[in-house]
Parts: C-alpha cells; structure tokens; sequence
C-alpha cells in the first residue's frame, strides 16, 4: 500500500492566495488542473486550466509533469 | 491522490471554481484550437498571433464608431491601442527571427484575421457576454473577459505545440495577455 497517497497533506491556497501564485509564476512553470466534469469545465474555467475529470485523473497522470507545483480544484 | 503518485508540490484550490472571483474562461478544451495545428514554425505562430490581436483591434475600432457615450469611446479607443502595441511587438519578434526587415504593412499583407483573441468571433462575444457598451465596467470587463479567453487559448494551444521555440513564443504570448489582464483589473478598480 502506498502510504504516502493518505499521509501526505496537499496546502490549500485560498482564491486571494491562487491568483496571487498564478500572477507570480510564469505560465509553463505551473499546472493548473480542473478535475470537474466537461460539462462544467466549459460553463467556465480558471484560465490555463487543463481538463482532466477526477475518473480520469489516475489513467492520465502521465499528461501531467510532476515536477511542476500543481495547482488542484 | 497526486501527492502520492510523486508530484513535488500540489495545492487544492479552496473553494475551487466557486470562490474564484478573477475572471474566467469558457468552452470546451478544443475552442480556439483550429487556429493552430501544433506543428507551425515559429513564424507561423507570430502571424496567427498577430492576426487574433488584429481582429481585436478591429473589434474595439468598431465599438468606437457605434457608440456615443465620449467615455465609453475613449475607451475603446485605448484598449485598441493596447493591441496595437501587442501587434508591435508581435512584428518586431517576426523580423527579428525570420532576419528580415519588412515593414509592418508588408507583413499585415500576408496575415488574415478571421477570428478575435481566445479564438471566438466579435457576434460570439457580443452574445456571449451582452455588455451594457456604455457601461465603462461593463467594457472593461468584456475586455477583461477576451483576454481571459485569449490567455487560456495560448496555454492550452502551447501544451500541443512541439517545435520549442514556437512553444516559447506562445507562452511568452500568454504571459503578456496575463500581464493585460492584471492592468485592465487595476483598471477596473480605478472605475
């Protein structure tokens, strides 16, 4: 069992905290991923936000660079 | 979930889409897409470019004519400067890789706008968003709204691109529209 997957704590950052990151950091330096349905993702979207739904997410973790901070909502 | 597959850093959004009152994008994660097939040279990239801000610029040109509130066109008439000084830098990074030194009208001739930036058409947007033209908040926040759109059509077309350098060209784009978008907010807040 992969332990760290349930002790590992992810940070959250508030709305006020997310822009300020995204201001801060220059586009490819960072991923922004919305796990929501393709429903919602095209109602609307963080800007830069890359789709992927949270069934997904495990089959598609390779389209993602692990060694980018990883913004998650 | 991701902490455990080996990301270094992951962050949950608190609130996600919900609490977030910066603007946003809409469509499905192809909008825009067409106008760039991933395997332009990086000259190609800077006429597509220059082509959407162009459109833009038309765009506000256009809102100018129609409308008689003197604020709401002086308006217009600054945000289509601001494209303008896009488009500049746009052609001087075109004759600075291609190495020659053709005129900023010689180079409008082999570029066509059929699109705004964000990749939707002016009658899309007008729909889309139904602004109150007289409104100054009300055409800021359109303004605010395209480049939102045109930010996220650049990082989403900059994830399909291969060549590095035309990758490089379309994100050094997308952080200027970022850096638009967070002057046109101080912008709103001196309204």
């Amino acid at each position: 069992m992969k332990w760290m997957q349930f002790l590992t704590p992810a940070k959250s950052l508030d709305y006020q905290e997310t822009e300020a990151y995204i201001a801060e950091h220059p586009s490819d330096s960072i991923t922004l991923l919305d796990v929501r349905q393709p429903s919602e993702y095209q109602e609307s979207h963080i800007p830069g936000a890359v789709l992927i739904p949270l069934p997904e997410l495990t089959d598609r973790l390779g389209e993602l660079d692990p060694e980018k901070p990883t913004l998650v909502y | 979930m991701l902490a455990g597959k080996g990301f270094k850093q992951v962050f949950n959004v608190s609130g996600g889409i919900k609490a977030w009152k910066s603007k946003t994008a809409i469509g499905p994660q192809d909008l825009g897409m067409a106008l760039f097939n991933g395997k332009e040279a990086p000259l190609d990239i800077l006429k597509t470019a220059y082509s959407l801000e162009q459109g833009l610029r038309d765009f506000y040109l256009t809102l100018e004519k129609t409308e008689g509130n003197p604020k709401a066109k002086d308006l217009f008439i600054k945000l289509s400067d601001i494209e303008v000084k896009h488009q500049r830098s746009i052609f001087t990074a075109y004759n600075r890789i291609s190495l020659l030194d053709i005129s900023q009208e010689e180079f409008e001739k082999q570029v066509e706008s059929s699109a705004l930036e964000g990749g939707l058409t002016t009658r899309e947007y007008l729909d889309l968003f139904k602004p109150d033209l007289n409104s100054e908040k009300q055409v800021v926040s359109l303004a605010m709204s395209i480049e939102a759109q045109a930010l996220d059509m650049y990082q989403r077309v900059s994830a399909g691109i291969s060549n590095p350098e035309s990758k490089a060209i379309v994100l050094k784009i997308a952080d200027e529209e970022k850096a638009h978008l967070a002057s046109l907010g101080k912008l709103m807040d001196s309204l």
